[in-house]
């Protein structure tokens, strides 16, 4: 039975169904617990947003708080992983990848191939990502395009609660490691969401408004900020698709293609850093890819090549808004954006 | 022209197996540049203006060169002029053997060392008749005196001064040599143990039941080790004549046991069999015909049905600085203190 | 019969002499053949420092993980993993150990318990840890051994894998192959305290340090670590100071070491020489039947060079397999 949940909740009912389902599932970060040897009650945060409380009670020492150490207990997850464990690592925020990416990208990402197939490492990292958050440039980027970049990595971000449910259900099961981004400003967004546990596959994108004019693709938070410039789309009489990619690698291309065929067009709205992004990577492979079918060229709405700005009317201009999505959309049908 | 003082520290003793297999800790390499720069400050004090160094690639001269640095920016004159010998570093005992047979010839009236009973034993055996002052900084330290190590470098200063007799400022240590087929001797400051385990491999002594012969200079229940498992038995002082022989067996077989602590934080039932005083100048046999030689808590040598071994007590082989004695005569004497003239009365 | 005084049996005595020879002759073997030209990349050869793979290894199972170096085919000796495949792999070819994907730096073999050579210094340390959690949640008493050498116990993610272990009580140890030079950088230099025991116990870690040219020390000693590990004593750091005949890739002019440096380590520093004198010093195990090892060893080589001369080349295919286990 579906009910309202948030993403929040979702993610923390994901957890808890895989961890009671299989043993061999333990959780690591920083304050995922809280209270670690300090005078006061455990599971005092469950984690810094909130995101892991209640666990500690049900699975005790199957949750392990760590100290600042991320090389250290990044690389712990991976070697575990490699030894038959499935951990589930947090990295606090995505941005910390600085501090244990030898761990992930030399490690991890390139067991299997380097030891001829004979290793499996299903580990997950879960991270924040995102801005809005007024966290400012160390705790708000979107690091995605680096982490698809690699070879043997999984890149997951959704953008609503019942996906974020199914998806991290889906990325524990899986047998590779697993870069899962959580938005930060998505943790409130409510959704239906069923009680029972479900996987969605990788590499398949949801189509979340069906139109004929223009294609617009997204993930994570832009995805709301895609639909609600379909609305105003919709208010000039411009139908707009919106594609939800929900997992960057492997990334659905199908999809985006059939679309792009149908509509000849291609806006692609990614809140990463213009420069070797997801959006320079869906306007390259749809341009070489479905070239004939494309009415004008692709259109990439992105942050701009800036840290995250502080101040919150900065950073309010840095995300890619609706009205931006909504008026490069309408530049390539040729018509004033909807006011 | 002051006398010369020679320092020994050495950077790898306290590293072994008793780490793991007893509570043992090491001194950390800055505590030990520490008490390098204490003893050299005392010993300035004392007038002393030339030390030699035994160099070492331990870290330990890194740290005592900053500090000397330090006063010396600072315009003080805390400490003497420190020359390091020239020589090479191998890291291995060789070094302290050869740092002391280097001091001996170069003249030296004393060479402190930091380290344990190992580290002694070596200097010892290349020093002669140059006094040795103990610094413990080593597993068991049954050999050099548990003390500030700032009066030991006093003392070491004050002896070398000659402001104390001779007689009270240094006394006479006896040791064990060990000949095995002919060879020239292998000493022991403390303890020679035989066991059973005929090889050296991470040398320490911790498994009592391979114990099986025990030989002492002295005989302490105040220290660790062997010297302090006889001396739980019949103690024996270290300037009484002669030391302490016992034969020793599994717990479980002996017809005495003694519960003695054998390292740090390790206490264990050792069995004894039967011990006597050990008379100085008397070559003995150990009755054990094969296994290996512990010499100051440490398997040196192994030795089979086929080697001659033979243990003799020397007395009188090398000296030491009696730190109690010359700090006691230096109280009594007032040696440390003087008058203070016009300066006392202007300030009253 | 002289009684075996050693704390082994003939028969272990045996394979530990076996395991250092066949490393041995591994790598002179290497180092004549990647003069002529035939192996690709680069080979970090272990020769000299066989005692301490050998003194380690005999007391684990495959139920114990190793993490090794970029140097990691003494490692993978002494672990278990087959000559053959490893001289395949060397060569770059399908019949390798990872099938040609991995090369010298990345010989693996997870069945055996090695979690891999790896060509990033330091980095087996935070995936032991990981080896030891996962030891603890399964209760089986194993253990983990991560390998770095001098240079790599500078590198951050070591020093945060010891406080780690220390916190967590973790069955790992921490094994400091100081053979005095990182590349062509002596230790004296790029490391301000000296002593590894110093910083073990700056993390809470007992350390230990022993001569890694004598096998019966490093044996004794890591036999009383691993047991402790084993026991829930919690991880501990060995140090054994060792030394590499070769430079610190095969290439390397070695021009940062003292004249004659290597002809005297082979001379007087030789751990498998001064293993052979004990042994047959005391009469357990007769020259001959080392030389009869010493032969064996030296047609297993032989053999493993040969085959991998003649086997097949990775085919294009094979660049895109193994990615994922599923995409």
């Amino acid at each position: 039975m579906p009910r309202k949940i948030s993403f929040k909740q979702a993610i923390n009912e994901a957890l808890d169904l895989e961890m009671s389902r299989d043993p061999t599932v333990i959780l690591m970060g920083e304050d995922i617990v809280g209270g670690a040897g300090s005078p006061g009650e455990m599971d005092a945060w469950g984690g810094v947003l909130g995101v892991t409380k209640g666990l500690y009670a049900k699975y005790g020492n199957r949750l392990m708080d760590t100290p600042l150490s991320e090389s250290a207990y990044i690389g712990a997850a991976i070697g575990a992983a490699a030894c038959g464990m499935r951990p589930v690592a947090e990295l606090m925020f995505l941005d910390f990848m600085g501090v244990c990416f030898d761990q992930i990208l030399n490690q991890a990402a390139k067991f299997r191939y380097m030891f001829g197939g004979k290793a499996e490492t299903p580990v997950v990292i879960r991270a924040m990502v995102g801005a809005g958050f007024r966290a400012a440039a160390q705790h708000s980027q979107m690091l995605t395009p680096i982490f698809t970049h690699v070879p043997g990595l999984k890149v997951v971000c959704p953008s609503n609660a019942y996906d974020a449910k199914g998806l991290l259900i889906q990325s524990i099961r899986d047998n590779d490691p697993v870069i899962f981004c959580e938005h930060k400003n998505l943790y409130g967004h409510e959704a239906d969401v069923p009680e029972e546990p479900y996987t969605i596959p990788f590499g398949e994108a949801e189509v979340v408004r069906d139109g004929k004019d223009v294609t617009i693709v997204s993930y994570g938070l832009t995805v709301h900020r895609a639909l609600d410039a379909a609305e105003k789309l919709n208010a000039n009489n411009i139908s707009a698709e919106v594609i939800d990619l929900r997992t960057l690698s492997p990334i659905d291309w199908d999809t985006v293609i059939e679309s792009v065929e149908s509509t000849g067009r291609l806006v692609v709205v990614d809140e990463a850093n213009p420069r070797c992004s997801i959006a320079t990577d869906v306007a390259a492979h749809v341009a070489q890819h479905a070239f004939g079918a494309l009415k004008a060229a692709p259109q990439m709405v992105t942050a701009p090549h800036t840290p995250v700005p502080f101040s919150p009317v900065l950073e309010d201009l840095y995300i890619p808004t609706s009205d931006a999505i909504a008026a490069a959309a309408s530049k390539l049908i040729g018509r004033a954006a909807a006011r | 022209m002051a006398p010369t003082v020679g320092i020994i520290a050495n950077p790898a003793s306290a590293r072994d197996i008793r780490r793991v297999v007893a509570s043992a800790t090491g001194l950390q390499i800055a505590d030990r540049a520490n008490i390098v720069l204490r003893v050299l400050a005392a010993v300035a004090s004392c007038g002393i203006e030339e030390v030699l160094v035994m160099p070492e690639t331990g870290g330990i001269r890194g740290h005592v060169v900053r500090g000397i640095e330090r006063w010396r920016n600072q315009r003080e004159k805390r400490y003497p002029h420190v020359t390091f010998l020239d020589m090479p570093v191998t890291g291995t005992v060789e070094d302290t053997k050869l740092a002391a047979r280097l001091m001996h010839s170069a003249g030296v009236a004393c060479i402190v060392v930091l380290g344990g009973d190992g580290t002694h034993r070596a200097v010892a055996s290349e020093c002669g008749r140059v006094p040795i002052a103990g610094i413990s900084t080593g597993t068991n330290n049954a050999f050099p005196d548990h003390r500030e190590p700032t009066i030991t470098g006093l003392a070491t200063g004050l002896a070398v001064m000659e402001h104390i007799p001779e007689h009270v400022a240094f006394c006479a240590n006896k040791r064990l040599d060990v000949v095995v087929n002919g060879l020239p001797p292998e000493h022991a400051l403390v303890d020679v143990a035989l066991v059973t385990d005929a090889y050296v491999g991470a040398r320490a002594l911790w498994r009592t039941h391979t114990f099986r012969e025990l030989y002492v200079t002295f005989a302490d229940p105040q220290v660790i080790g062997m010297a302090g498992i006889a001396g739980l038995i019949e103690p024996v002082s270290r300037k009484e004549a002669g030391g302490l022989m016992m034969r020793l067996a599994p717990a479980a077989n002996a017809k005495l046991v003694v519960r003695a602590p054998i390292a740090p934080g390790l206490i264990d039932l050792i069995g004894i069999d039967e011990w006597r005083r050990m008379p100085a100048d008397t070559s003995f046999e150990p009755c054990l015909k094969e296994g290996s030689i512990a010499l100051d808590g440490e398997r040196e040598l192994f030795f089979s049905r086929h080697d001659q071994v033979s243990i003799k007590l020397v007395e009188n082989a090398f000296r030491i600085v009696d730190v109690a004695g010359v700090m006691q005569f230096a109280a009594h004497h007032g040696l440390l203190r003087s008058e203070q003239s016009h300066l006392a009365e202007a300030t009253t | 019969m002289p009684e075996n005084p050693f704390p082994l049996s003939k028969p272990d005595l045996q394979k530990a002499y076996r395991i250092m020879r066949t490393i041995r002759e591994f790598e002179e073997r290497l180092h004549v053949e990647f003069a002529k030209g035939d192996i690709p990349g680069f080979v970090h050869l272990y020769a000299g420092e066989e005692a301490c793979a050998a003194g380690i290894m005999l007391h684990l199972t495959d139920r114990d993980r190793i993490a090794s170096t970029h140097r990691g085919h003494g490692h993978c000796i002494a672990k278990g993993v087959g000559v053959r495949e490893m001289m395949a792999e060397i060569y770059g070819k399908a019949t390798g150990a990872c099938h040609g994907k991995g090369g010298s730096m990345h010989i693996a073999d997870l069945g055996k318990g090695m979690m891999g050579a790896n060509g990033i210094l330091g980095a087996g340390a935070p995936l032991i840890c990981g080896a030891g959690i996962a030891a603890k949640f399964r209760g089986d008493g194993g253990v983990g051994i991560t390998f770095f050498g001098d240079g790599a116990s500078n590198q951050g993610m070591v020093l945060e894998s010891m406080n780690l272990a220390a916190i967590w009580n973790l069955p790992v140890i921490f094994v400091v192959e100081n053979n005095g030079y990182a590349e062509s950088t002596s230790v004296d230099y790029a490391t301000a305290v000296d002593s590894y025991i110093d910083r073990a116990s700056g993390f809470g870690l007992p350390g230990v340090s022993v001569d890694g040219t004598d096998f019966f020390g490093v044996y004794e000693a890591a036999g009383e670590i691993i047991r402790r590990a084993r026991e829930g004593g919690g991880p501990s750091l060995l140090e054994c100071k060792m030394i590499r005949f070769f430079g610190h890739f095969e290439g390397d002019a070695q021009t940062y070491k003292a004249k004659n440096e290597n002809e005297d380590n082979r001379a007087h520093r030789d751990c498998l020489k001064s293993f052979a004198v004990r042994v047959t010093q005391a009469g357990v195990i007769g020259s001959e039947e080392l030389e009869a090892i010493d032969r064996e060893v030296g047609r297993l080589i032989d053999e493993a060079v040969a085959s991998a001369k003649a086997a097949p080349l990775p085919t294009p295919r094979d660049l895109v397999t193994d990615v994922y286990v599923s995409y």
